[in-house]
């Protein structure tokens, strides 16, 4: 993520071994892609773990929204490390828990269940995001 | 009984999200972990190293790691030698892209033609790394192979798959005073149990030898850390006896 035209940055967890974590990196590119392009930009996690100056620096000047495939919430503990503030912590498993029809399964790939359930963490996303966008409006504005 | 992951290669990716080429190297992981070598290879998350616990750090002191990398930043290659340990080998997707004469992949979400090749072509290359590292001797300590030497263990690997959550054990000992963490203890003490080994002077130096290949242990302190060795070893037995 480059711009200050951005305002929320999306940081998805980097799962490489579990369905949750391709489903975290699926969702995030819903919201940045096709929800809510103009406003919103990806955050690699693994810039931040290595210490990536304009990466750091993005989560530093923007509100953060991260994206956790397990119970270990690498994505908000790097943000969090990296000096930057998360605003919202979205844990995949807890989305699911709320939608238990959708299964994800598989990882390289995702079946239905986990497009599906991708789609409605991008749903929650995009509602957080908007919320932020609305306060900095207010804020902005007062 | 608990054996000691000798006989698997760990693969790390960078996983970029914001690169085509990440994509790359997490589809080329997963076709190595899951396809083309999927008894003999690892893998763990990249954000793990500092998320994680001390048994995540210690993935690459275990695992001779093939880093992959999507770009000349080298997150994954520096990220775990930083964090964790040197790696056998390291792989640059774009590297790979020029020699196969492929144009630039495109699509991070969704990648086109050549970043479907891209992947065969990393993942192959990964592969011929995978049966180079478990050819040959591998020094955890030094990070490099000992010249000419073998292969020594045969242990079937088991399923393979994430060590996400299955980080290597570790066990604090207290040495001289200072609380000391040691990766693999427990898996150590279980292996040399199982094999009937009793607590004894020569046992204890066999432990020691043991632990330096998994820990990097300060100058100096062998003889402190062989005194702990030998009495949280008599204490494991006993325990195991009672």
């Amino acid at each position: 993520m480059s711009g200050e035209e951005r305002k929320v940055v999306v940081v998805p967890c980097s799962g490489i071994g579990k369905t949750y974590g391709t489903v975290s990196r699926e969702a995030a590119y819903e919201v940045v892609e096709d929800a809510r392009p103009g406003s919103t930009g990806l955050v690699a996690l693994s810039l931040l773990v290595l210490g990536d100056e304009d990466a750091r620096a993005a989560v530093r000047a923007h509100p953060a929204v991260t994206i956790d495939g397990c119970k270990l919430a690498c994505a908000a503990k790097m943000v969090q490390e990296s000096g930057g503030h998360v605003t919202q912590g979205i844990a995949v498993l807890d989305v699911y828990r709320r939608n238990r029809e959708l299964k994800p399964q598989g990882i390289a790939e995702l079946n239905e269940g986990g497009q599906r359930l991708a789609h409605a963490v991008a749903a929650e996303i995009t509602a957080v995001v908007d919320d932020i966008l609305a306060e900095q409006e207010g804020s902005t504005h007062a | 009984m608990p054996e000691l992951p000798g006989r698997k290669v760990g693969i790390v990716a960078c996983s970029g999200e914001e690169l085509a080429e990440g994509t790359v190297t997490r589809l080329a992981a997963l076709k190595v972990l899951e396809q083309l070598r999927p008894r003999e290879t690892v893998t763990i998350c990249l954000p793990l190293f500092l998320a994680g616990g001390e048994g995540d750090r210690a993935f690459a002191r275990f695992y001779p790691t093939i880093a992959l990398d999507g770009c000349e930043k080298r997150c994954a290659a520096r990220a775990t030698e930083q964090f964790s340990g040197k790696p056998a080998a390291s792989v640059v997707v774009n590297d790979l892209v020029g020699e196969a004469g492929l144009a630039r992949p495109e699509g991070a979400r969704r990648l086109d033609e050549s970043g479907r090749q891209a992947v065969v072509v990393t993942a192959d290359r990964v592969a011929g790394l995978v049966d180079e590292l478990l050819g040959g001797q591998w020094n955890r300590r030094s990070g490099s192979f000992a010249e000419g030497a073998p292969a020594t263990t045969t242990d079937p690997p088991p399923q393979a798959g994430c060590a996400c959550g299955s980080a290597i054990p570790v066990q604090t000992v207290d040495v001289n005073g200072q609380a000391v963490p040691l990766a693999a203890l427990p898996l150590i003490f279980e292996q040399f149990h199982g094999a009937g080994k009793a607590p004894g002077a020569e046992v204890t130096k066999e432990l020691l030898e043991t632990v330096k290949i998994y820990n990097d242990v300060a100058a100096g302190t062998d003889a402190e850390l062989t005194a702990a060795l030998a009495r949280e070893y008599a204490a494991f037995c006993r325990q195991k006896g009672a």
